[in-house]
């Protein structure tokens, strides 16, 4: 116990936190244990496969984890993905939109869900949880209205879809170095911006926070804005990965995303967040489906381990807070 | 008095920051009231929550009946017949008198909840308490003494042999605590232990049979009341603690500018046409029993509930103030009765919540100027001693004084004027409060001016230019210090419900 404590206590581990240090490990452990049961798992078609996931996973885990930070929660990050997904696919496809338009039409897509999340939520306050199911299924239905129920496929790349450079040139996963970048972005604002600053206080102590003269309710919703322009992006990697969308889909991913976003270190309490640590989360999260897949279960199982990991990784906050008080 | 039954030997207990019982050792007999005295912060409520299990002890024992127990949460304590009567009422509003006492352990026939046999057993309890409550009516329209002997008959149903009392006259009118006193020497006669929690003194006298002071989280001393003076007891209380002078003259010249004037403030029941004035440099005591709406007009006046009507001017400016935004806008700080919840954010460094009220000021383009903050907040750790290793320590790990200061920091940050303290020392430690005094005076005397709410007779006393006293929402008096004296603060305080 002491070595552990006198381990905790180094500066260095301390700077990086214990916990993300113990996640990595376990992220590197569960690769190579992988890669000792699953012939050929090491190689390059598996990583890539599994970085397509990390993706559009990555960018709604990072969108979520500031929802989280302020005490929230949002369950219509997957199905308001593939909203943003098949309304900015449809107008590239069947309304001529050229195609830098449309991706930022996705993006649109997303910040409205955000704003219209936040502001039922800090404004109204509507609890989190009612909001989101609501427009989860807003989300589905606009999608569905809008593209008449068809699935949308967008361009490949051989045929005007450059927008697929954004995820690998030849290769290269460039998707890897933009998710990074703008994770460490994400981390900036987190820590170092006052929206940061304010989203993780009220987060921890809502009145303090207010009864100090701050606007929380604008704050509040900011964070829900943010993260409506993720899942936007998140869209854009999801079809820059697969192509296709159907309309009604997309609900297993918020589990997914929540997941990888608690499991790094976020608190569901609110107040307590780590940009690090979901990124970590997700990669855990991403390896986890692509081993499943490649020890020849079916997608089934997929769902009852993400499952499963949220309640644990959920309790295992708790009981980290309970130990604190 | 009959024989030991409940012992507390050398009870162990730290807090974060805090060593709140150090080796404390306290006991009651049957058919005896023993009072737990001490000033705010001296540990006399956490003993007992850990006698009840609230709280875990780190080291000591507990012997009740003879024997050793742990109880783990009021639950199993009450069980055994320890039971706490406690200083905020835990009733549920909606519900019927007879359905409070009997919540949790509901009489039934069959699946149903037998009602009728439940009213029949809380008459019978408050006929066995002579008390005339009607079992049938609905908790939140009796007043907060009826309330509290609702509380006490659901206490004695548990079929109690220790009470324990925390603070019970803070809410309750003259005659209300004439009812109490009867009914507590009622249990008495009845050979049931009774623990009395209070820092009012005369009330020791009239009540109790023995004294058991504690300060600064120790056991100092136990005495029989019929043997000792109030003296004694003040001593054993204070220690070596020698406060700031109480005042005699207010220091603040009557023709002194007026920094904030509320007129015909209302807000909701609690706050009904109060007006008052508030001038440069003067501590303005607001003094009355709990729930008097003295908090209430605070939070109005800051903006943190909506108010009905009426007018504030800040340095003789009509200032609307909608919000606590608004508030600090106008230079008016609030440093609330309950800090946890709403002074500081705890998981939050102090250079993190000196800043709160003025991150505008210590930014670098959209950046925070971490360099900067954590220079302005060693600044006020230094000029308040705030007693900490570093800024960066989370506030969670300080001590309630120590809180306070960073709230008060907060507030200087901010370049407030005008400050409302609201039971500035509650849960603060006697040295500690001592320290925030003086700061409140220094404040005071640099050009600040204070309001400050206090439930504690000789706070008010001691710290106060002026002071106003509210009943039941309304202002009933104003009172300079020259001719203050708690008799008249009593008589204001209790002046609509007589």
């Amino acid at each position: 116990m002491d070595l552990i404590k006198k381990i905790k206590e180094n500066p260095i581990i301390k700077k990086l936190g214990f916990n993300r240090i113990v996640l990595a490990c376990v992220l590197v452990l569960m690769y190579l244990i992988l890669s000792l049961m699953v012939e050929n798992f090491a190689g390059m078609p598996r990583i890539m496969s599994a970085l397509n996931y990390v993706y559009f996973l990555g960018f709604l885990s990072l969108g979520v984890t500031f929802v989280i930070a302020t005490g929230g929660i949002d369950f219509s990050i997957g199905p308001v993905m593939f909203c943003c997904a098949l309304v900015s696919g449809y107008s590239l496809t069947s309304l001529g939109v050229p195609m830098l338009p449309s991706l930022i039409i996705s993006l649109i897509v997303g910040l409205l869900f955000g704003m219209m999340n936040g502001y039922l939520v800090a404004y109204w306050k509507v609890p989190p949880f009612i909001v989101s199911m609501a427009s989860m299924n807003i989300a589905k239905g606009v999608a569905s209205v809008f593209t008449k129920t068809q699935s949308v496929s967008w361009p490949q790349a051989a045929k005007g879809g450059w927008f697929r450079s954004l995820v690998k040139v030849g290769k290269f996963p460039v998707g890897i170095i933009v998710f990074l970048v703008v994770a460490a972005i994400c981390s900036i604002i987190l820590n170092h911006t006052k929206a940061g600053r304010y989203i993780l206080s009220l987060g921890s102590n809502r009145e303090a926070v207010r009864l100090s003269g701050v606007d929380t309710k604008k704050w509040e919703m900011l964070a829900y804005a943010i993260c409506g322009v993720l899942v936007g992006i998140a869209a854009i990697y999801f079809v820059g990965a697969y192509t296709t969308v159907q309309p009604g889909y997309g609900d297993q991913y918020n589990n997914e995303a929540i997941a990888g976003c608690v499991m790094g270190g976020t608190s569901m309490a609110g107040g307590l967040a780590s940009i690090g640590g979901t990124v970590i989360g997700v990669f855990i999260i991403a390896l986890l489906q692509e081993g499943i897949l490649a020890l020849g279960f079916t997608k089934d199982y997929q769902l009852i381990i993400t499952g499963l990991i949220v309640i644990v990784a959920v309790y295992a906050d708790v009981m980290a807070r309970r130990r604190k008080n | 008095m009959g024989e030991v039954i409940l012992q507390m030997i050398d009870i162990d207990k730290r807090f974060p920051g805090v060593h709140a019982l150090n080796k404390v050792s306290f006991d009651v007999k049957r058919g005896e009231v023993h009072a737990l005295m001490g000033e705010n912060g001296a540990g006399k409520s956490t003993l007992m929550k850990v006698l009840t299990g609230i709280y875990t002890k780190d080291s000591g024992s507990i012997v009740f009946e003879g024997k050793e127990v742990e109880f783990h949460g009021a639950r199993e304590a009450q069980d055994a017949g320890v039971v706490i009567v406690h200083q905020e009422l835990n009733m549920v509003g909606h519900l019927t008198v007879a359905q409070n006492i009997f919540i949790g352990r509901e009489f039934k026939k069959g699946i149903r909840i037998d009602d009728k046999k439940m009213n029949e057993e809380a008459a019978k309890l408050f006929e066995k308490l002579n008390i005339n409550i009607d079992p049938t009516a609905t908790m939140s329209d009796l007043t907060v003494g009826k309330q509290q002997m609702c509380e006490i008959a659901k206490a004695i149903s548990h079929d109690a042999k220790v009470i324990i009392f925390d603070e019970p006259t803070a809410a309750l009118t003259e005659s209300e605590i004439e009812d109490l006193f009867k009914i507590i020497r009622d249990l008495r006669k009845q050979q049931m232990a009774i623990v009395y929690i209070s820092h009012r003194m005369d009330e020791i006298k009239v009540i109790t049979d023995r004294v058991t002071v504690m300060r600064d989280g120790c056991y100092v001393g136990t005495l029989v009341t019929e043997e000792s003076t109030k003296d004694d007891i003040i001593n054993m209380m204070v220690g070596r603690i020698i406060y700031e002078e109480p005042k005699t003259k207010s220091r603040v010249s009557e023709d002194a500018p007026v920094v904030l004037k509320v007129e015909h403030l209302n807000a909701g029941r609690m706050v009904q046409d109060v007006s008052f004035e508030l001038r440069k440099g003067e501590i303005l005591g607001f003094s009355g029993l709990m729930g008097a709406g003295r908090t209430e007009t605070a939070r109005a006046i800051f903006g943190a509930d909506p108010k009905e009507s009426g007018e504030i001017f800040v340095n003789g400016k009509k200032t609307v103030i909608n919000s606590p935004e608004d508030a600090v806008k106008a230079g008016i700080g609030y440093l609330s009765e309950d800090r946890k919840r709403f002074g500081i954010v705890v998981q939050k460094t102090i250079a993190e919540n000196t800043t709160m009220a003025d991150l505008g000021n210590y930014m670098k383009g959209i950046f925070i100027d971490k360099k900067k903050e954590k220079k302005v907040a060693k600044e006020f750790v230094d000029s308040l001693s705030t007693k900490t290793p570093s800024v960066d320590q989370l506030v969670v790990n300080l001590s309630g004084g120590n809180q306070q200061k960073v709230v008060i920091a907060k507030w200087l940050c901010k370049n407030c004027d005008i400050l409302i303290f609201d039971e500035p020392t509650r849960g603060i430690d006697v040295g500690a409060k001592n320290e925030i005094y003086k700061l409140m005076n220094k404040l005071a005397a640099e050009g600040k001016s204070i309001i400050m709410i206090s439930s504690e007779m000789t706070e008010i006393l001691r710290m106060s230019d002026r002071i106003v006293v509210m009943c039941e929402g309304k202002k009933t008096g104003e009172l300079r210090i020259e001719d203050t004296t708690q008799e008249k603060i009593m008589n204001l305080a209790t002046r609509d419900i007589n």
